[in-house]
């Protein structure tokens, strides 16, 4: 292992670290200590004709390998050299919808346990782009100034963020829940108001809500009724009456045994082949 | 269906080995990648497939006769195949019979020529040569008479061979000499001198056929264990030594022995000879010798029932199949071998006798057969009422009577004079009663699969039997002998003191157990061979006297042991059984009595009384001191202690947690003010089913060691300190009542949810003064240093999550993930968790086997694979299915069950059906069995089902894998026999904890763990002999904080890694205190691939051959280990260089 990382170094250092084609490769690792380093894969973000995507084109760094401990923070301060950097998201997959909604609340959503992660990393200018591409590294993600919490450290102060106010969540729920009444309301009042009126073409919908409640549209609801009508056919069929229906009811039990006995030799050609038959 | 036999366990051919395997294709999709639909997997039941034409065409008449014998004669198609499967495995194949055949005629050729000698007094054995030692205790060594040697007039095949109903391994023909009337005298019969005949006879014989080369081995042995009659064995030479053993047997000539000389109350051993005493003048009679009268005897009929026997199976095959069954079915429980065993002799003989008797008919099939002489046997006791072949009502027959005074089991010949059962103790028939009695319920039931139960499963004495209990050295039963004023017995036994002691001391132990006993079984000595130039073995070289104890476990809570009233007459004969320990006592009821107390405070103790009992009686009557009894019944109980617990096993910590629960859900039964009233109050953590290995204890925080955060009123750990306590919240579900208020969308149900979680805070604060902490999903309480995570359900809510619609408007219902969890937590799990609460009111023992199992499971590092509920639900088949088995009673044989059945039972293609509360009936388990057939490719690899659980095995879906469950067999076969052999080692069991200790070996890196961030570092397997302070008072006091709650840095450390390399690596753990982590690279993960954005987590771009392919950055890798994990991981330790590409 010492022999091959020896070898590696070597190579590194006079040929141009190896990245698949149209990246590039930033070294990466946690602190000064480390003797190793992760590679972070970059280019710039393009998307092939046609299809959407919401990140700025240009200014937009697409990172791939982010190491687990390496922060959005961090990583903005990592790629600050290139030019100011606008925003960092990091995520599972890459996706090319921005996240633009408004984070999720902490009290239902709890943040997941990062892995590796692909960023985005939006500049300022067009010029950071390239700056970074051609970033040497090796980036430091904790250093003396920018101490990042790891281990029993990091599991402390999570455990403590994790001790949540009460009331805060009370405050949240209630907005919510006003939001949602609202909505509701606002619903029924249009369901009501479009209750019996017919539309352009002269169509009434009918609800569960009018005057005649219809079945509801559900599949359990169709199942039922479709088990009632095999029932009722059931009950008015005669058994056994014609000659021909006693004859199949006999073969019927025969193929039965036939199957079951095929079934039992099946199943003792097999416990013969694993020698399951030895009693001791 | 039953766990498979031994030789499942080697299925190594269609399982490949773990680390070839391992991680391929993932761990969770591989159970169902594993097969790809069309392609038969080997050793997997398919659904069968008949064409219609197959299936409807017209039957010939053969196959409607056959069709209608196996419903007449067989229980099923597949139990007339399988009993012809294994006859056809345990018969002696024609081929070899006639090798036998030859052999034999060359042994009676050989026989017949050994040469005669002169007569000599029989205590001058001077004339024997130098090679050759005469294979008999001479004890006392004079006696009178004289002895030649003539060649036998006759030699008779005797025995099964002759019948055909010997079986496989172990064929042994029994050859019967009869010697020639010159050489016996009259009076023969007394004082051993027929058998000091028998004796040289052998040995003479013994050194002309040992120079013979025919012979690969020629060596003594005891007849059916019995020392006074030694029998000659020959070997074929060469390669057919392990075909055959010939036993040579001499008997005298027909009719000289007086049959009215041999009845049970007549003495032929002279106590004056035997003592080496003048005979005492008073005129007392001498001792009736009826063993010995029996062995005598014995030798005089071989012949004659080898005619009976053939007259009466010769022309009945089923009646031999049912021999060779019944033959197998003693073996496998260990019946049939060693002095007073069940034997198979025994065995055809009875089947004759219910034959004469017409219960047993000849046309009968083997399966009939073995089933009507096992209903006979668990029906008639033969220790209360004899029954005897013999059909004439001569009055100068002996009576029943007789035979009973003299032998504890009877069973007459025809001839009305021989006892067949003369060795057979009472306790040994009790055992073959007992087994007989489990076998019929398991035929009668009908529900699993006898075939294998009844004759493919070994029933060996350490898993048959609650405690084990050794007797060593052997001598020491000699001076018991003398204690329990045995000589009669002694003089009739021939000085065989351990069958003279056996049956008063199982007589004495029986009494003194009582309640606590259902059965009570003992090894029999087993039969030695010797060479001939060796002396026979002595009584006590037979190692030691192994005895079992089946309890009750109703009679194991009490402590007391209730006599007579003091002044009835009854009192005096408890006194003389308990001896000192018997004290009088005054009752409520005023009675005053004699009892007996015993010192257990604990569950564990109690269930240890017995050992108390067996070593009191044994010191007081027996003079067998403590130190040489060696009892078997708790070593496995210091796995399950808590940490510096001694004395409990932990039932009654689980107890006070359970009590503690009870007192919570009364409390919120009787909150008012919620908006919505408690419909049920349900508790889902293992501790409420009583099956968390190490029950948690109140916390009693010390502030100082914690940091405070004031505004939540908790406590939060503090970096300088070690890692605080591990206190584990214990989850309780309460349902809240449906009403029409609750609104029908996810997201608003989850906020609902949560106001009621605040709400239930609230009052539980107000109304009764608890610590409480809510957030949105669940209400921590603390009650009496126990903290129970209280969470909110509606009945509604995973309907609500299946909900889907189509674009025409149709709602359907279909599972997702979400709903699927929501369900197996709300409502699957409180089911369970109150079945097994209720199975544990029922055995309880049920408590320490599933702790012991999930210990072991997680102890091999393999526990994080097996959710909890699947380990419980295994350890409840033990007790819900003990069959062959009855349930168990002590930790120790559910343990030593659930191996065996880890390791033996064919997941492949059965599910293990988990009767709980009998709701399943016979046709609903033929149901799922099919049906589990039908859809095997989609079920997890691990299948069980539950009432409630028919068809998705829900608590086995998210693992184990394949690989993983594979490993787990093959450990547990690795451990049984380890640990067996350990508790059946009479000298003490050495470390019990061997099993305990993962192997490390197959790990590619093993991280190791710095104790101080391991709070439940007490817990380990090899407990630690100094930890850390965890900030707990040990006395309780009030506390208005909150302890931390669920902070284990291995399992956070855990996730991390999982989430960060799970794609490249396995990752194990012992969560009871581990030190160390066991890292596997999967193979298929560190193959080259070439780039893809998708899939680039920790790996790097490597030019291989011009070509730029991806690889695991496996040094980065190892140095992440130790960032993750900083404070928590000592050292990062590389174990293999198989990742190099």
């Amino acid at each position: 292992m010492v022999a091959r990382r020896r070898k590696r170094e070597a190579r590194e250092a006079e040929e141009k670290l190896p990245s698949p084609p149209g990246y590039s490769a930033i070294p990466i690792k946690f602190s000064e200590k480390q003797q190793a380093c992760h590679y972070l894969y970059v280019k710039e973000h393009s998307v092939r004709e046609g299809t959407k995507s919401t990140w700025p084109q240009k200014r937009t760094l697409f990172v791939l390998n982010v190491p687990p401990y390496c922060t959005e923070e961090c990583l903005s301060r990592l790629l600050s050299p290139c030019g100011a950097v606008q925003s960092v998201e990091l995520q599972e997959k890459p996706d090319l919808v921005e996240n633009l909604k408004e984070p999720p609340s902490k009290f239902f959503h709890p943040k997941p346990v990062p892995g590796f992660r692909v960023a985005y990393v939006v500049f300022q200018k067009p010029g950071g782009v390239l700056a970074a591409s051609t970033l040497k590294g090796p980036l430091l993600v904790s250093t003396e100034s920018h101490r990042v919490k790891t281990g029993i450290h990091k599991w402390i102060s999570e455990y403590t963020d994790s001790v949540l106010d009460p009331e805060a969540l009370r405050a949240e729920v209630d907005t919510f829940m006003e939001a949602y009444d609202k909505k509701i309301a606002e619903e029924v009042a249009k369901a009501e108001e479009e209750e019996g009126v017919p539309d352009e073409e002269g169509w009434v919908k009918v609800t569960r809500r009018g005057r005649r409640p219809v079945l509801p549209r559900t599949e359990a609801a169709s199942l039922r009724v479709l088990e009632k009508e095999k029932r009722k056919r059931a009950r008015k069929e005669l058994l056994n009456f014609y000659a021909w229906q006693h004859r199949e009811t006999k073969m019927e039990h025969l193929a039965q045994l036939r199957k079951k006995f095929e079934e039992d030799k099946q199943r003792i050609e097999l416990l013969r082949a694993q020698r399951k038959f030895r009693p001791y | 269906m039953g766990p498979a036999p031994a030789g499942a366990t080697g299925e190594s051919e269609v399982m490949e080995p773990i680390l070839e395997s391992i991680g391929k294709g993932g761990k969770k999709a591989s159970s169902k990648k594993r097969t790809v639909a069309g392609s038969p997997v080997e050793g997997l039941l398919q659904p069968v497939k008949l064409s219609r034409a197959e299936l409807y065409k017209e039957p010939t008449s053969e196959e409607l006769n056959r069709l209608r014998e196996t419903e007449s004669l067989f229980h099923s198609s597949l139990l007339r195949l399988q009993v012809e499967e294994l006859l056809k495995e345990v018969r002696l194949s024609e081929k070899k019979k006639e090798r036998i055949d030859t052999f034999l005629q060359e042994v009676k050729q050989r026989i017949l020529r050994v040469p005669s000698t002169p007569e000599t007094e029989l205590m001058d054995q001077a004339w024997l040569p130098a090679g050759v030692r005469v294979p008999i205790h001479q004890v006392p060594f004079t006696v009178k008479g004289c002895f030649r040697f003539l060649p036998p007039v006759q030699v008779t095949i005797v025995g099964s061979y002759l019948l055909g109903t010997c079986i496989r391994p172990d064929i042994n023909v029994d050859l019967a000499l009869t010697m020639p009337r010159e050489i016996l005298q009259d009076k023969d019969g007394l004082n051993q001198r027929y058998f000091r005949k028998r004796a040289l006879y052998l040995a003479h014989m013994a050194h002309y056929l040992a120079q013979d080369p025919l012979f690969g081995s020629v060596r003594f042995s005891y007849s059916n264990g019995c020392h006074l009659k030694p029998s000659l064995l020959l070997r074929p030479h060469g390669k057919d030594e392990r075909l055959v053993t010939v036993r040579l047997h001499p008997c005298p000539p027909p009719e000289f022995f007086r049959l009215c000389r041999l009845l049970p109350t007549k003495n032929n051993v002279r106590s004056a000879w035997y003592r080496g005493q003048s005979p005492p003048g008073d005129g007392s009679p001498e001792p009736p010798t009826p063993h010995y009268n029996t062995w005598v005897l014995q030798d005089t009929v071989l012949e004659s029932h080898v005619q009976l026997l053939s007259a009466a199976l010769g022309s009945a095959p089923g009646l031999k199949d049912g021999v060779c069954l019944l033959k197998v079915w003693l073996r496998q429980r260990e019946l049939d071998k060693g002095l007073g065993g069940f034997s198979g002799f025994l065995a055809t003989m009875l089947v004759t006798f219910l034959t004469s008797t017409r219960k047993i008919h000849t046309t009968m099939s083997g399966y009939q057969v073995l089933r009507s002489v096992l209903q006979f046997l668990a029906t008639t006791d033969l220790t209360v009422s004899g029954i005897s072949s013999c059909l004439s009502s001569d009055p100068s027959l002996p009576a029943l009577a007789d035979f009973h005074q003299a032998f504890p089991v009877v069973f007459l010949d025809f001839s009305g004079h021989l006892n067949l059962c003369a060795d057979v103790t009472a306790s040994t028939y009790h055992q073959v009663q007992h087994e007989a009695r489990l076998s019929m319920t398991l035929l009668d039931s009908k529900t699993d699969d006898g075939f294998q139960l009844l004759l493919m499963t070994p029933k060996p004495m350490v898993r048959t039997f609650d405690h084990i209990l050794h007797l060593r050295p052997l001598s020491r039963l000699q001076t018991a002998c003398h204690r329990l004023k045995l000589w009669p017995e002694l003089q009739d036994h021939g000085g065989d003191y351990v069958s003279a002691a056996l049956g008063p001391l199982i007589t004495l132990l029986e009494q003194g157990l009582g309640s606590r006993l259902q059965l009570l079984g003992h090894s029999r000595p087993p039969v030695p061979e010797w060479g001939i130039h060796q002396d026979p073995p002595k009584h006590r070289d037979s190692g030691a006297l192994t005895l079992g104890l089946l309890l009750r476990p109703e009679g194991l809570t009490s402590v007391l042991e209730m006599g007579p009233e003091a002044d009835q007459s009854e009192a005096a004969v408890f006194r003389q059984l308990w001896g000192s320990r018997s004290e009088l006592r005054r009752f409520q009821d005023g009675a005053i009595r004699e009892a007996v107390v015993w010192e257990a405070a604990s569950v564990a103790q109690k269930r240890l009384i017995p050992q108390q009992v067996v070593t009191h009686l044994l010191a007081l009557h027996a003079d067998i001191p403590d130190t040489c009894v060696h009892y078997v019944g708790g070593f496995l109980d210091a796995l399950i202690q808590g940490p510096k617990e001694t004395s409990s096993t932990g039932e009654e910590a689980l107890a006070a947690t359970v009590r503690c629960y009870d007192d919570l859900s009364r409390l919120l039964w009787g909150l008012e003010d919620l908006p919505l009233t408690v419909s049920a109050v349900q508790g889902v953590h293992p501790v409420l089913r009583y099956t968390e290995v190490f029950p948690p204890l109140p916390a009693w925080p010390a502030y100082s060691f914690y940091e405070r955060l004031r505004e939540q009123a908790s406590l939060a750990p503090r970096p300088d300190k070690p890692c605080p306590a591990y206190v584990e919240p214990m989850t309780v579900v309460c349902h809240l009542e449906g009403s029409g208020q609750w609104p029908q969308d996810v997201e608003a149900v989850r906020r609902v949810r949560a106001a009621f979680q605040l709400r239930l805070a609230e009052l539980l604060t107000q109304k009764h003064g608890l610590r409480c902490q809510a957030t949105a999903t669940h209400t921590d309480v603390l009650k009496d240093g126990f903290v129970f995570r209280v969470r909110v359900a509606y009945q509604r809510e995973p309907q609500i999550l299946r909900e889907t619609r189509s674009p025409e408007g149709v709602m359907s219902l279909r599972d997702t993930p979400a709903s699927r969890r929501l369900e197996r937590d709300t409502k699957q799990l409180p089911l369970l968790t109150s079945a097994l609460h209720g199975l544990q009111q029922q055995h309880p023992a049920f408590s320490g086997v599933a702790r012991l199992a999930k210990r072991w499971v997680r102890a091999q590092l393999l526990g994080e694979s097996f959710s909890d509920e699947s380990l419980d639900l295994v350890a409840a088949a033990l007790f819900l299915h003990p069959e062959p088995f009855s349930p168990p009673s002590s930790p120790q044989v559910g343990f030593l069950r659930f191996l065996c059945l880890v390791s033996t039972f064919d997941w492949k293609n059965n599910p293990l059906i988990v009767n709980l509360n009998n709701e399943l009936t016979v046709e609903e388990q033929v149901e799922i069995r099919s049906g589990f057939l039908a859809a095997r490719t989609q079920l997890p690899v691990m299948v069980i089902t539950t009432p409630q659980d028919r068809k998705s095995s829900v608590w086995t879906q998210d693992g184990p894998s394949a690989q993983i469950l594979q490993q787990l067999v093959i450990l547990a076969a690795e451990a049984l026999p380890i640990l067996e052999k350990q508790l059946m080692d009479p000298w003490g069991p050495g470390d019990i904890r061997t099993v305990f200790r993962p192997p490390l070996d197959m790990y590619d890196v093993l991280i190791h763990l710095s104790p101080r961030h391991i709070p439940r570092h007490r817990q380990a397997v090899d407990s630690p002999a100094a930890s850390f302070c965890r900030g707990l008072f040990a006395d309780p006091r009030p506390s208005p904080l909150m302890p931390v709650l669920g902070y284990d840095p291995p399992q956070l450390y855990l996730a991390q890694l999982r989430e960060a390399f799970g794609e490249l690596a396995l990752f194990f753990y012992d969560q009871h205190g581990g030190e160390v982590i066991g890292v596997l690279w999967k193979p298929t993960s560190f193959q080259p691939q070439p780039f893809k954005a998708s899939s680039t987590k920790g790996r790097m771009v490597m030019s291989q051959g011009g070509e730029l392919m991806m690889v695991p950055n496996v040094e980065a890798i190892l140095e992440d280990f130790a960032v993750l994990g900083e404070g928590l991981v000592q050292t990062v330790e590389p174990r293999s260089e198989r990742w190099t590409v």
